[in-house]
C-alpha cells in the first residue's frame, strides 16, 4: 500500500514535466527501437532463409567442393578453374566464393550407382561455366550449369517451350542448351530463343528449350541459368569437375546415415582418410538450418551489442537528468522527510521514477522498432519477426538500465539530510 | 505512539548540542531545560545565532542532541535511529515551515494527504477534507498549490501539520514571508487549532507574532534567558 502510494508519487514526478521526460527517454527509445528493429529483421531473414532451405527439400544432401564454409575457415583457392561467377549454382545451395571444383565425374557416377547406393534416389550436379549470348545489347555473359538431366527433376524445373535435353544428348555430347526463363528473357526479350545459339568457349550450343519460371528459393535463382549437358561442357572446356553435387535420399530418416555413406565414399575416391581434411563437404538441410541459426544468432548478438551501446548512452542521459532533478527537488525531499519519509522511501521514489522513464522508453522503443523494422523490411523484402521473447527482453533490459543508472541519483536523494534539504535555496 | 501517554508534550532536560569544527567545539545549545504541556501555545524567540533553529531541529526530530534527554509525549526520543525519527516525525510532529511548504504541482488535498504516504491514519481523506474546511479552503481543495497565495499556502500547511493528529505542531517562522494581513490570518488559524486542542510550538523572531502565544521562551547564546507567560 505504502509503496503503491510512493509509486504514484513517482508517476506524478515523471508526468509533471512531460517534455523533459520525453527528451530524457529518447535515448532509450532509440536504443530499444534499434535493437527491436534489427533483431526482428535478422529473425525475419532467418525465417525466410529457413523457408527456402526447406523448399530445397528435406531429403537433399548437398555436396560442395571445398571445405564447409560454415564450420571451417576457407583455405586459399588458387588455381581456380571455375570461371568468374561462381556466385550461385542451380542446385540452390549457398556458394558465394570461388572454390576449386573437386568433385569428379567418378564421384558422380559412384553416387548414381543404384546398386551400390540403394538409399539415393536421384543425383544431380553441376559444372560451372560461362557463356556468351548475342543479344540486342551486344554480347552478354550468362552463367552456365553443366548438368545431368536429373537437375530438372531435383529442382522441379519444367519445360515451357521446346524440349529438355535428354540422356541421349548427354551420351552423345550434344551441344544443346536449355535456358532458364530469366536468362531467356534477358537475352532475347520477347523473341523466340529456340534455334538460336549460345557460345561457350569456342563452341556454339543450340538452344532447344526454355524453362517455365520457377518461384522458390532466392538463395539461388534457377531461372537465370543456361543449362547444358555436363558431358558436352566438360569435353569442350576441359573442366571435368563438379562444383556441386546434389543427392536426393529416398526417405528423410535415411538422410543422416546416407550422409555418412556419401562421406566415406568420397573420402575413398579422393584417397583421403580424415574427414577433417576432406576437400568437399556434405550438408543436409538440417545442417544448413543449423548454420543459418548460428549465423543469424551471431548477427543478432553483434547488432544487439551495437544497439546496446546506444542503451548505455541513453542510460547515462537518464542518470544525468535524474541528478539534475534530485538537485532541483532538494526542498521537496526535505519536506517529504519532514513529514516522515524514510531513506528507503525517497530511494524507492526516485529509483521508480528512473525505471518508469526507461520502461516507457522501452515500450515506445518497441513500437518505434516495429515500425522501423516494417519500413526497412518493405524495402528489402523481408518479413520482420517480433517475438514475445524480444519484447520481454526489451522491457526487462530497459528496466535494468533504469535501475543501474537510476540508483546513484536515488541514493543521492535518499541520503540528503532533511535539515540541509529544507535549508536549500 | 497510538495513544497519548502523557500530559506533557515536550520535556527537555539539559539538552546540549555541540558541533565540532576542526579543533574547536561550537556550542549551539548549552543545556536547555523546559517543558511544554499538552494544549499549550509556546513561542520560542531569539536573535539569529541564539540556537533557536538548532532547538527547532531537535524538537522536530530532524537532529539529535549531543547530550540530554528529550521526552516527546513521554517517550525518550533523544537517541533513536533515523528510521524511528522518521516515524515520529510522521506521527507526532506537524511541521509548518517558512517557505516551500507544499508540493507545488500537487493539489491542496494531495498536499494535506502527503503524510499518509509514509504512515497510516484511518479515515484519512475525510479527515483531510475536514481540516481543509477548518482552514477555510474548501473552495480550493482541488487547486494546485502554485495557484494559491502565500497566506493560503500556510493554511494548507497547517491543515497538513494536523493531518496525523500529532503531539505538537512545530511552526518555524510561519509568517516570515507574509504581509501583515496574511500573517494575522495565519496566526488566527494557529490560535484556533490550539483552542481546538493542538499543542503549538512557534519559532519566531517577531515580537508581535510571539504575542499570539500563551508563553514565550527566549534564547540567547544557546541558553534560555527567560520563560514567561504572555499577559492577555
Amino acid at each position: 500500500m505504502k509503496y503503491w502510494l510512493i509509486f504514484r508519487q513517482s508517476i506524478k514526478g515523471v508526468t509533471s514535466n512531460k517534455v523533459r521526460s520525453f527528451l530524457t527517454i529518447l535515448g532509450i527509445v532509440i536504443g530499444i527501437g534499434s535493437v527491436i528493429a534489427l533483431v526482428s529483421l535478422v529473425s525475419g531473414v532467418k525465417v525466410s532463409i529457413s523457408d527456402q532451405i526447406n523448399k530445397l527439400g528435406s531429403t537433399n544432401l548437398i555436396i560442395s567442393s571445398g571445405k564447409s564454409r560454415f564450420t571451417q575457415p576457407q583455405t586459399s583457392q588458387s588455381g581456380n578453374k571455375q570461371g568468374p561467377m561462381g556466385g550461385q549454382n542451380p542446385q540452390g545451395e549457398f556458394s558465394g566464393g570461388l572454390q576449386a571444383a573437386t568433385l569428379t565425374t567418378a564421384d558422380f557416377n559412384d553416387l548414381s550407382n543404384k546398386a551400390k547406393q540403394p538409399n539415393i534416389k536421384i543425383v544431380s550436379g553441376s559444372i560451372s561455366g560461362t557463356s556468351l549470348i548475342n543479344t540486342k545489347d551486344g554480347e552478354q555473359s550468362f552463367q552456365v550449369a553443366g548438368s545431368p538431366t536429373t537437375t530438372f527433376d531435383i529442382q522441379g524445373l519444367k519445360v515451357a517451350k521446346g524440349r529438355l535435353y535428354n540422356n541421349q544428348d548427354l551420351s552423345n555430347n550434344e551441344r544443346v542448351a536449355v535456358l532458364g526463363s530469366q536468362a531467356a528473357a534477358d537475352a532475347f526479350g520477347a523473341d523466340d530463343p529456340i534455334g538460336k545459339t549460345v557460345k561457350i568457349g569456342t563452341q556454339d550450343y543450340q538452344i532447344v528449350g526454355v524453362l517455365s519460371e520457377k518461384t522458390g528459393s532466392s538463395l539461388s535463382d534457377p531461372n537465370s541459368y543456361v543449362y547444358v549437358p555436363y558431358t558436352s561442357l566438360s569435353k569442350d572446356t576441359g573442366v571435368d569437375k563438379f562444383t556441386r553435387i546434389t543427392v536426393q535420399v529416398t526417405a528423410e530418416d535415411l538422410v543422416n546415415s546416407t550422409k555418412t555413406e556419401v562421406e566415406k565414399l568420397l573420402l575413398r575416391n579422393h584417397g583421403l582418410t580424415d574427414i577433417k581434411k576432406a576437400d568437399f563437404s556434405v550438408m543436409s538441410s538440417q545442417d544448413l538450418l543449423a548454420s543459418v541459426s548460428t549465423i543469424t544468432g551471431m548477427m543478432s548478438a553483434l547488432l544487439g551489442g551495437i544497439a546496446g551501446i546506444s542503451l548505455v548512452v541513453g542510460g547515462i542521459g537518464i542518470m544525468n537528468i535524474m541528478l539534475v532533478s534530485v538537485t532541483e527537488r532538494t526542498r521537496e525531499i526535505g519536506l517529504r522527510k519532514a513529514v516522515g519519509a524514510k531513506t528507503r522511501d525517497i530511494l524507492a521514489q526516485f529509483l521508480a521514477e528512473a525505471v518508469i522513464l526507461t520502461v516507457i522508453g522501452g515500450a515506445l522503443g518497441i513500437v518505434v522498432g516495429f515500425v522501423v523494422g516494417k519500413v526497412i523490411a518493405s524495402l528489402v523484402d523481408v518479413t520482420p519477426v517480433i517475438t514475445v521473447s524480444s519484447i520481454v527482453l526489451a522491457v526487462s533490459v530497459s528496466a535494468i538500465v533504469g535501475i543501474v543508472f537510476g540508483i546513484y541519483p536515488a541514493i543521492k536523494a535518499s541520503m540528503m539530510s532533511p535539515i540541509d534539504a529544507l535549508r536549500y535555496e | 505512539m497510538e495513544e497519548k501517554k502523557s500530559d506533557v508534550a515536550v520535556e527537555m532536560t539539559v539538552i546540549k548540542k555541540i558541533y565540532k569544527t576542526g579543533d574547536e567545539d561550537t556550542v549551539a545549545l548549552g543545556g536547555i531545560d523546559f517543558v511544554v504541556q499538552k494544549g499549550e501555545f509556546v513561542a520560542i524567540m531569539g536573535p539569529s545565532g541564539s540556537g533557536k533553529s538548532t532547538l527547532m531541529h531537535i524538537i522536530g526530530l530532524l537532529d539529535k542532541p549531543t547530550s540530554g534527554t528529550y521526552l516527546l509525549d513521554g517517550q525518550d526520543v533523544s537517541k533513536i535511529s533515523k528510521n524511528d525519527q522518521a516515524n515520529y516525525r510522521n506521527q507526532e510532529i506537524g511541521f509548518v515551515f517558512q517557505q516551500f511548504n507544499l508540493l507545488s504541482r500537487a493539489t491542496v488535498l494531495e498536499n494535506v494527504l502527503l503524510p499518509i504516504i509514509y504512515g497510516k491514519k484511518d479515515g484519512a481523506t475525510a479527515r483531510a477534507k475536514k481540516l481543509i474546511k477548518d482552514v477555510d479552503l474548501e473552495k480550493r481543495i482541488n487547486h494546485k498549490s502554485n495557484q494559491l497565495s502565500g497566506g493560503q499556502i500556510q493554511r494548507v500547511a497547517i491543515a497538513r501539520a494536523l493531518m496525523m493528529s500529532p503531539t505538537i505542531i512545530l511552526a518555524d517562522e510561519p509568517t516570515g514571508n507574509l504581509d501583515t494581513k496574511n500573517s494575522l490570518d495565519v496566526m488566527k488559524i494557529l490560535e484556533k487549532v490550539n483552542k481546538d486542542g493542538a499543542t503549538v510550538v512557534l519559532i519566531t523572531h517577531e515580537e508581535e507574532i510571539a504575542a499570539h502565544a500563551d508563553r514565550i521562551i527566549r534564547l540567547r547564546d544557546g541558553l534560555i534567558v527567560s520563560d514567561e507567560k504572555v499577559a492577555k
